[in-house]
């Protein structure tokens, strides 16, 4: 029962979906901008003005798509693979965290040994002298030849 | 005469060695990306942003020009040998090449498009010098009403001309101006939408929503649909096509090229559109129009010319307006922005080094496309069979590095994952991305110009009637919008972008 319930929630229609997403979108970007003034003496235009504007507009056309959206009730949205976003966001995230600590060398081959599982089709002998081997190009290009001060690895080298 | 001086000018700058090898650079990176299929020109300029931090801006510009007409020119390369087109510019361009492919004429398929994407890229480079000085002067004719107006309608206009649901991308262009808005005012300093976060006092970087939404959010969207490769194994053939191709060929680059140049300066991406015009054009001009999609190389002279023409003349608004057509466009604007210089027309008479250097580096670009890129077509055909398995997470890298080292700041690193989040949901929403950056790149000019013509009206919104300029503008985009909401010319647009 809760399995049908669940497979339903994904399978509403797509531009009501996309309307609705466009709706919430402005409400939060109208409700955030409350504090802003749209006018200020004399008629002239406030720091609120686009943003307010626009946030009632973005609502506006997020209204007619959902409205369209309901005509069209056939086309769903496309299964929702989650495979590739956790591991690819995870890569960067996991890249973000340790850039300062560990540095590019520990960073680099992190980045791509876990956005690689994202690909199932992925061989362990191959992937894992590759990241190694890329990583020491990056280093090479980045730190060396352009001079960007990317941090290599601070716990064990101090840069 | 003027316009020597300029040309001369331009060589002078271009053909300095500096430039030269930035430019060859560029070009072979470009080709590099274009061939590859899954990897954008927009992924590819904004992960190779950081590169050119170390280069002054005159080299920084022709690399970057390099890297997306290389794209161009890579992508038919695909499109010909793999049927899958590199870049969205070669979609039509896969009919018929990969036909002449099969048949073993792979090598007078990729010749001709070289050789008409090298006549138009040299018509639009004229046309770029010959239009440039006269619009810039037009342009500073303009107040900020104008201004105003000119951008919306050429927002309106770039999505009329896309491909996609109308209300959606106004929806998306909305969406980015809206981004473009968080951060302090400029005016009284107040915060906007930054929810006390100190991190984003100053607006959001331009690289972390082109990166999330463009760089990341591709590779999940091919992960998520897998693609199956076949490239041709027989003979590529003699690269030169025949002289009898060649003269039937003449008449479809022309026109090619013309209908290119035309499409690409007006905004939405010309590059995209204008090979879908060519290829019916010249369906509809040819005596037996059967043989289309059977490998003739009409197919592929005409459209090649025009997105080659389509993907230069996309300069003219940018450089001479300081209005992008494109998403490649907007990039040009955030790699202008990052080494300190204004897009619009004042860039040409303050850094006229740097303005003709630019349009003559791209003459010089396209030849060392066609001499290199034939000769070399043996080692691009290899790099198809690089995996994507091993491409993804090296590109991931290579967005990780460049965000990091726009501000050496991990905070950046975060929230392009989270942009990246967006771009997914964006994809499965089936919103286009590309006018939530035009938006975002345009937002703050528009809000600038906006609040400027209403503070010297006082506040009345009937100063955009006053300005007839303006007013014809703002006409010109309602205009477009409601055309292109009815019913007949709504299917004929559909029907346009499906063949």
């Amino acid at each position: 029962m809760t399995g049908h319930a669940a497979r339903a929630a994904v399978r509403v229609p797509r531009d009501l979906a996309a309307g609705i997403f466009l709706v919430v979108l402005a409400l939060g970007a109208w409700l955030a901008t409350t504090d802003l003034a749209m006018t200020e003496g004399g008629g002239q235009p406030g720091p609120g003005l686009v943003p307010r504007s626009v946030a009632l507009l973005l609502g506006g056309f997020g209204m007619l798509v959902a409205a369209l959206g309901l005509f069209d009730r056939d086309t769903r949205i496309a299964g929702l693979a989650w495979r590739g976003p956790i591991f690819v966001l995870g890569s960067v995230v996991a890249f973000a965290a340790s850039i300062r600590t560990l540095g590019l060398a520990f960073a680099g081959p992190i980045a791509v040994l876990v956005s690689a599982l994202a690909d199932r089709e992925q061989r362990l002998g191959e992937i894992v002298p590759y990241a190694l081997v890329l990583t020491a190009l990056c280093v090479g290009l980045f730190k060396y030849v352009l001079r960007l001060p990317i941090p290599l690895a601070p716990l064990v080298l101090g840069y | 005469m003027e316009l020597f001086d300029h040309i001369l000018l331009g060589f002078s700058v271009a053909l300095g060695l500096k430039n030269l090898g930035l430019c060859l650079l560029g070009c072979l990176i470009g080709t590099l990306i274009g061939v590859l299929p899954g990897v954008g020109p927009v992924a590819t300029i904004s992960m190779l942003l950081p590169i050119t931090f170390g280069i002054d801006p005159v080299g920084a510009l022709i690399m970057l020009a390099g890297i997306y007409y290389g794209a161009q020119y890579g992508g038919s390369t695909t499109a010909i040998l793999v049927n899958i087109p590199g870049e969205a510019t070669s979609v039509v361009t896969a009919l018929d090449g990969f036909q002449m492919a099969r048949q073993g004429r792979a090598g007078a398929a990729l010749g001709i498009a070289a050789i008409g994407s090298f006549i138009a890229g040299t018509f639009a480079t004229v046309l770029i010098a010959l239009l440039a000085v006269p619009m810039a002067r037009l342009a500073l004719l303009f107040k900020p009403a104008d201004y105003f107006a000119l951008m919306v309608l050429g927002l309106m206009l770039a999505v009329v001309l896309a491909r996609g649901s109308v209300p959606k991308a106004l929806a998306m262009i909305l969406a980015g101006v809206l981004l473009s808005t968080v951060g302090r005012d400029l005016e009284t300093g107040e915060e906007r939408l930054t929810f006390g976060w100190g991190e984003i006092d100053d607006g959001i970087d331009f690289a972390v929503i082109a990166m999330g939404v463009f760089g990341f959010a591709e590779i999940l969207r091919n992960l998520a649909t897998p693609e199956a490769r076949d490239v041709v194994r027989g003979q590529i053939g003699r690269l030169l096509p025949s002289w009898a191709e060649f003269r039937q060929s003449l008449m479809p680059i022309l026109r090619g090229t013309g209908l290119g140049s035309f499409l690409g300066i007006l905004p939405g991406n010309g590059a995209v559109l204008a090979p879908f015009a060519s290829y019916s054009v010249e369906k509809k001009l040819a005596d037996d129009p059967a043989r289309f999609g059977q490998g003739a190389i009409e197919g592929v002279a005409g459209p090649e010319s025009a997105n080659n023409a389509g993907a230069q003349t996309a300069f003219i608004p940018l450089l001479t307006l300081g209005i992008p057509p494109n998403a490649v466009m907007a990039l040009m604007v955030g790699a202008m922005t990052i080494h300190n210089l204004v897009p619009g027309p004042e860039i040409m008479t303050k850094q006229p080094r740097l303005f003709w250097g630019m349009i003559a580096s791209m003459w010089i670009g396209n030849l060392m496309l066609v001499v290199i890129n034939l000769p070399m077509i043996g080692l691009w055909v290899r790099l198809l069979k690089v995996p994507y398995r091993l491409l993804f997470p090296t590109i991931v890298l290579f967005c990780c590095i460049g965000i990091y080292s726009v501000n050496n700041n991990p905070v950046d690193v975060y929230l392009t994952a989270a942009f990246a989040l967006l771009g997914y949901v964006l994809i499965l929403l089936e919103f286009e991305p590309a006018p939530m950056l035009l938006g975002f790149v345009l937002g703050r000019l528009l809000e600038e110009k906006l609040r400027q013509a209403l503070a010297i009206s006082q506040g009345s919104l009937w100063t955009f009637w006053d300005h007839r300029i303006a007013a014809v503008m703002l006409a010109l985009a309602a205009l477009a919008i409601v055309v292109v909401a009815l019913p007949r010319i709504r299917r004929g647009r559909e029907q346009a972008f499906v063949e």
